[in-house]
């Protein structure tokens, strides 16, 4: 068993690109039943942000958040542990390090996003501690539990925002706007919204990787994740590090939201996360990634193009824009099976399939 | 003595989608498919309801769509999950995350925030029933209350029996509980499987016309709000029985109610009273698991 990973990576890239597809032709019979034209459709949708310099960028822009989101449920995922409550860390992060934002006033402006982004962190870690604890002592299922904290974390904040924190002058909920110091400034390059947030986020993914890759840590998650009782009989602290793992998660949601916070909204609506929500999308973009960091990357900037294309495509076109997490949601369908058996390269495939044929 | 009866009233109120969704969910969990998708299918029975109603005048046709539809939806998360061997639980996020989408494009395409029906108010569904309703306390708990509430309480006995009496449920239990010896018996696992998913379709469906139609008549997006998700929590709890899982159901009806009761009396504070059911869920399930593993002296996970 000498094969290497990278041998067989056509059915994997195949895999992949096979649920995309199949989304975007039952998208098309959808457009085409509402009297669209579906090609036109997608060219509008996904022509401007990706093939244009400026769309590209902002496009970049707002896979930030979606880059944390979607590494955050990809390390869960490997070790087989299922964080549900990614959004709900993602609001909680963004709305406290909104808060700070607001309320303190640092003289360095530096100092100023440090401190916002660590209580965006806090707050996450803080929230997914909770159904950590619960499974790694109590044996809690963590799914049902963060699934529902969701919920409940919605309409705290829902409370928070409306009541106490609600910013006194506005026509609408939302909290008071972050001081200038914590806001990341667009950085101007080519005229689009790209902030330093980007490149934060993009080094982190970095990192999770050295850390997955190249660490006992990474090496123990995989470990818990292929076989829990293997791992906790050969002396590993499953307990501990579902801990771990579980803060880990709930601090890139916490910083997704901070960052969110700080690079694109300044405020807390109760919109905050959008229409599918961050935190959701992270589940399609692990996925789609294949809980691997660069399929994560690139899964991140294609979902990225796809929502800001939907605000092309309802400006130029009639379709809603809710297309886009009907999309979403048959993307996910799809990848939740195997279509091609990838213990198998393509090439060996259809090898075997000749030499069959040449036997009968 | 109002207040207490009104409670217990809202308690049953409350309850029913939710032990619709248990009863739907139990017969997959016994048959080793965690069925997520719960809250999908309650609330594509909900959407599909009201819509069809609304488009039909026909409050049948409604309840006949709602049915059908969940149906198929249920074909689909069986076919992608028993026949394809997918995640169970990815394909039912997938399965939540498309209704709502779809129910949210539908509702664009309509130019408006909800659907309601014109034509008919909540107060034609209930029933009251002859003899009971003049009972001081009994009267005002159990009678008032939709046609669906009454076919609930029927159905837990129904699936109980259907469950431990029947040729069907032992089947589905063998099924999950060892599959080898459910395949050395000659039997046909996925069937069991496709049939426990679609009967907890048929179940959500039914919860999801209680929910929209019958009670208020009107159909808003993501209405469902986590209780198929409760569900699934009630089910842990109960490990499947129908009964026991019944009996946590009620407990998050009751919670259910306190605070919407209670709310009524906290002025500003009432938003955070919506908190208590999801909380309540997840202390009960905390408590149950403790009690499970009380004795267990295994070390990790």
């Amino acid at each position: 068993m000498t094969k290497k990973k990278s041998d067989y990576i056509g059915p994997k890239v195949l895999n992949t690109l096979l649920p995309v597809g199949l989304a975007f032709l039952i998208g098309g019979i959808i457009i085409l039943c509402i009297g669209e034209n579906p090609l036109e459709a997608y060219r509008i949708m996904l022509g401007k942000s990706l093939f244009t310099a400026k769309g590209f960028l902002n496009t970049l822009h707002y896979a930030s958040p979606l880059l944390l989101t979607g590494l955050a449920i990809a390390i869960t995922f490997k070790a087989n542990l299922f964080n549900m409550g990614v959004e709900g860390q993602l609001l909680v992060g963004g709305f406290f390090a909104g808060i700070a934002g607001a309320s303190l006033d640092l003289t360095s402006p530096v100092m100023q996003k440090v401190v916002c982004m660590l209580v965006g962190i806090g707050c996450g870690v803080l929230f997914a501690l909770i159904p950590a604890l619960l499974r790694a002592f109590f044996h809690v299922d963590e799914m049902v539990v963060t699934l529902m904290l969701n919920y409940a974390m919605i309409k705290v904040l829902e409370y928070l925002s409306s009541g106490p924190f609600r910013e006194a002058g506005s026509g609408y909920v939302c909290t008071p706007v972050i001081h200038e110091s914590a806001m990341f400034q667009r950085l101007g390059i080519g005229n689009s919204r790209l902030t330093m947030f980007f490149f934060l986020a993009f080094a982190i993914l970095l990192i999770m990787t050295f850390i997955f890759k190249k660490t006992k840590l990474g090496m123990e998650i995989t470990a818990i994740g292929k076989n829990p009782d293997f791992a906790e009989a050969t002396g590993m602290r499953v307990r501990r590090k579902i801990i771990i793992l579980m803060c880990i998660s709930g601090a890139l949601a916490g910083l997704a939201g901070a960052g969110h916070m700080m690079s694109e909204k300044f405020k807390y609506t109760l919109g905050f996360s959008g229409t599918t929500g961050l935190g959701w999308d992270g589940m399609l973009i692990a996925l789609l990634g294949r809980h691997n960091p660069i399929g994560v990357l690139l899964a991140a900037i294609f979902y990225s193009a796809l929502k800001t294309g939907a605000d092309n495509i309802n400006m130029y076109t009639s379709v809603p824009k809710e297309i886009v997490g009907v999309l979403q949601g048959l993307i996910i369908l799809f990848l939740a099976v195997q279509f091609l058996d990838e213990r198998f390269g393509l090439r060996e495939r259809f090898a075997r399939r000749m030499s069959r044929k040449e036997e009968a | 003595m109002g207040f207490i009866t009104g409670i217990l009233y809202d308690s049953v109120y409350h309850a029913i989608p939710i032990l619709l969704c248990v009863l739907g969910g139990i017969f997959a969990y016994k048959a080793n498919v965690l069925n997520i998708a719960l809250e999908g299918m309650m609330l594509a029975g909900a959407f599909v309801s009201v819509l069809v109603s609304f488009k039909t005048e026909n409050v049948m046709l409604g309840y006949i769509a709602a049915v059908v539809t969940c149906l198929a939806i249920g074909l689909i998360f069986a076919f992608f999950g028993v026949s394809c061997k997918g995640n169970v639980i990815v394909i039912g996020l997938a399965v939540n995350m498309s209704i709502v989408a779809i129910a949210g494009f539908v509702l664009q395409l309509m130019n408006s925030a909800n659907i309601k029906l014109g034509f008919t108010n909540a107060a034609d569904f209930k029933i009251h029933i002859p003899i009971i309703k003049n009972i001081p306390i009994l009267g005002g708990i159990i009678s008032g209350h939709t046609i669906i509430t009454y076919i609930t309480f029927v159905s837990i006995v129904l699936v109980w029996i259907l469950m431990y009496r029947t040729k069907f449920g032992i089947y589905v239990r063998v099924v999950g509980e060892n599959e080898d010896s459910a395949k050395s018996l000659g039997l046909n696992t996925n069937k069991y499987r496709y049939l426990a998913i679609l009967l907890g379709s048929f179940f959500c469906a039914l919860a999801g016309i209680n929910l929209a139609l019958e009670r208020m008549t009107i159909f808003t997006n993501s209405m469902t709000a986590g209780r198929g998700f409760i569900a699934i929590a009630a089910i842990y709890c109960g490990r499947g029985d129908p009964l026991s899982c019944t009996f946590y159901a009620l407990i998050f009806g009751l919670a259910r109610a306190l605070s919407v009761n209670l709310s009524l009396y906290a002025g500003a504070a009432a938003a955070v009273f919506d908190v208590i059911p999801y909380v309540v869920m997840s202390i009960v399930l905390t408590v149950v698991s403790v009690i499970k593993y009380r004795n267990s002296r295994v070390r990790g996970m």
